[in-house]
């Protein structure tokens, strides 16, 4: 059986991307499963989908704790725990990533034992970025190595038909694109073994003894907690505010973020909380005298690195 | 009730500099209605108790996380109302048994989306306000079931497309104007107001908390993830809601209605929907000049009447 964990963003059509690879198995004669993980699937959150394909009935059901093939859409998720790109790997399984960095960092990086393979990142334009999920569905297609092009072709058009020709025009040619460009690794991919219900292994149960209700019920006895959930991990984009040119209006950033993550400070001065930004971008789009721009936030973090080397260097 | 009771957000500068809202919920970036909450949250302040129907808003509450400073319930659909009235009989019981002062008491707000607001749970708000039960109620109007990938609700307009409206005309139906639904029931408040204009917002809700009874605020919420478009966008369309005459500013009190902020010179409705995707089978592959005419027509007859 082949079993396919996508990772992704809200927005970035993992979802659909599962579904295209579904129904392309399906169309090459397998049985399919294909399923995104139901939860908070917010833009820009972590969302997980998931494909198993077999020549038997399917009989494993929920989520896939051991996958034969990763794809990431998004490399800034990897180190993101609650995202748990790497659950579950081992040396037989193979990683599809979009990412600039080459495949041999992120081997040194994630100490990788698997095969691995790289999509150079496309854009930096949210709009494009719509695309991404037939690329890597294309990508994933060839290393499987049990589509053909003609599969891959007819599940676009099936899985985006609502879209109209021009979206499915650009989604094919971005997936075929994709598929050719891994042809070299064609079918590196290898089915799993079958996991048998006897060698299924319980967890470690810790018996709980039933409480009073009034112990048990899930009731929050401090406010605001929410701080504790470290939305920033959402961004790909930052806004950067530059001062010399904030005319210290004091309220449209401030109240038009939705989360609350620009607060004013004494001198009237706003103060972006990267920790809870999600990067929508507002603040960037409202600010009048365009004092807040938008930065990559690979980048970001890569200059808030070196400027941190820098201050070392100097200290020492 | 004084002038000096609601005056206070006279100016942009009036509005709050630190929110009181937590950071760190699980809505989409750039959510209309998150953006709403906020603005209504530094306003109510934290002696409030939200009652919450099924919803994205839902998941602001999350245990052991959440973003109020103050209690919240979660029911079912229909009956985030019912729950209030629950509430604020305790809250009342409490007071009388001298168990809580005065000043321990608690604002009861109702929270819910449109699904709830405009179909669900409408029911079960007309009896809320028929027993003229002390609450506030807001809907954050993102005109579709948002949670669950927005399917169509009572509160999605003609033409729109939805996730069950898909085809080359959008949704047959028609918003249902839940203002004047509610407003038919007399309650002590109701009025629309949008994140968008928060100074507008402000001076509703300051006015709103100063009353007793229903009182009751239907915030349209500009939904990225719903409406298809760029999470940045969320304020220009709001925006442009309002300039192009699709919301109305209005609130009703003392059986009247009065519009809070009437667009001089309306723009024309499609620079309000030529930025939303779920408008665009309007304008691609060709335009459907007959529907963009019958839905500017709409509008103009609508302000007509206001305007006399
Ligand atoms: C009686 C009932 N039916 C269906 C659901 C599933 N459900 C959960 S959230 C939701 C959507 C609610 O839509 P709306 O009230 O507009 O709020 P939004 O999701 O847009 O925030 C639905 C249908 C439910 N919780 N209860
Ligand atoms: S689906 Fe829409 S209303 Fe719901 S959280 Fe996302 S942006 Fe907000």
């Amino acid at each position: 059986m082949y079993r396919i964990r996508l990772h992704g963003r809200g927005g970035q059509g993992m979802k659909t991307a599962s579904r295209i690879l579904g129904s392309a198995l399906f169309l090459e004669g397998y049985e399919v499963q294909d399923a995104p993980r139901y939860g908070a699937e917010r833009r820009g959150a972590p969302i997980f989908a998931y494909v198993r394909a077999d020549k038997q009935p399917i009989n494993e059901r929920g989520i896939i704790a051991s996958p034969d093939l990763i794809i990431v859409a998004d490399d800034s998720l990897v180190p993101v725990a609650a995202a748990g790109v790497l659950a579950g790997v081992d040396a037989d399984c193979v990683l599809l990533i979009n990412s600039d960095d080459d495949k041999e960092t992120w081997r040194q990086r994630l100490n990788f034992k698997g095969k691995i393979y790289t999509l150079p990142v496309e854009t930096e334009d949210r709009a494009e970025l719509r695309f991404i999920g037939a690329t890597c569905s294309g990508a994933a297609a060839c290393l499987l190595g049990i589509i053909s092009r003609e599969s891959l072709t007819q599940a676009i058009q099936t899985e985006l038909s609502a879209l109209g020709m021009a979206v499915i025009n650009t989604n094919l040619t971005k997936a075929l694109a994709a598929f050719d460009h891994m042809q070299t690794a064609a079918g590196c991919v290898s089915e799993g073994k079958a996991i048998l219900a006897t060698d299924y292994q319980s967890p470690d149960w810790v018996q709980l003894p039933f409480e009073e209700a009034r112990t048990s019920a899930p009731a929050i006895h401090a406010a605001a907690t929410s701080v504790n959930v470290n939305t920033g991990v959402w961004r790909t984009l930052r806004p950067v505010i530059d001062y010399q040119l904030c005319n210290k209006c004091w309220w449209i950033c401030s109240t038009f973020c939705p989360d609350g993550a620009i607060d004013v400070d004494d001198n009237n001065t706003p103060q972006i909380d990267y920790q809870h930004c999600k990067g929508c971008m507002i603040c960037v789009a409202q600010c009048p005298p365009h004092a807040i721009s938008s930065v990559a936030e690979e980048l970001a973090q890569a200059n808030e690195k070196k400027a941190a080397k820098r201050k070392q260097g100097v200290r020492s | 009730m004084t002038e000096a009771a609601v005056g206070f957000y006279r100016r942009m500068k009036d509005l709050p500099s630190t929110h009181l809202l937590g950071t760190g919920t699980a809505m989409c970036a750039g959510c209309g209605g998150l953006e709403a909450l906020h603005e209504i949250y530094d306003i109510i302040g934290d002696k409030s108790i939200f009652v919450n129907a099924a919803g994205c808003m839902t998941l602001l509450s999350v245990y052991p996380f959440t973003p109020f400073r103050g209690s919240w319930l979660y029911t079912a659909m229909a009956s985030a109302p019912a729950g209030a009235q629950g509430v604020r009989d305790a809250l009342d019981i409490l007071k009388a048994k001298k168990q809580i002062t005065d000043d321990e008491d608690m604002q009861v707000v109702v929270l819910t989306g449109d699904g709830s607001a405009y179909g669900m749970g409408l029911s079960a708000t007309s009896g809320a306000m028929e027993r003229d039960l002390d609450f506030l109620y807001i809907c954050y109007d993102n005109e579709g079931y948002g949670n669950t990938g927005q399917q169509y609700s009572g509160a999605t307009p003609h033409a729109a497309k939805t996730s069950t409206s898909k085809g080359a005309r959008g949704f047959a139906g028609f918003k249902k104007d839940l203002f004047s639904i509610w407003a038919a029931h007399q309650p002590a408040y109701v009025a629309t107001v949008i994140g968008a204009e928060p100074l507008d917002l402000a001076k509703k809700i300051e006015k709103a908390r100063s009353l007793k009874g229903p009182r009751m605020i239907i915030a349209l919420s500009p939904c990225p993830t719903g409406w298809d478009y760029d999470p940045k966008e969320t304020v220009n369309i709001g925006k442009l809601a309002v300039k192009t005459g699709v919301w109305p500013l209005k609130e009703y009190i003392n059986g009247k209605v009065v519009h809070t902020k009437i667009p001089r010179q309306r723009q024309p409705l499609e620079d309000y929907l030529k930025c939303q995707g779920r408008y665009k089978h309007l304008f691609e592959p060709q335009r459907n000049e007959v529907m963009l005419n019958q839905l500017q027509q709409k509008i103009d007859q609508y302000w007509d009447n206001i305007n006399g």
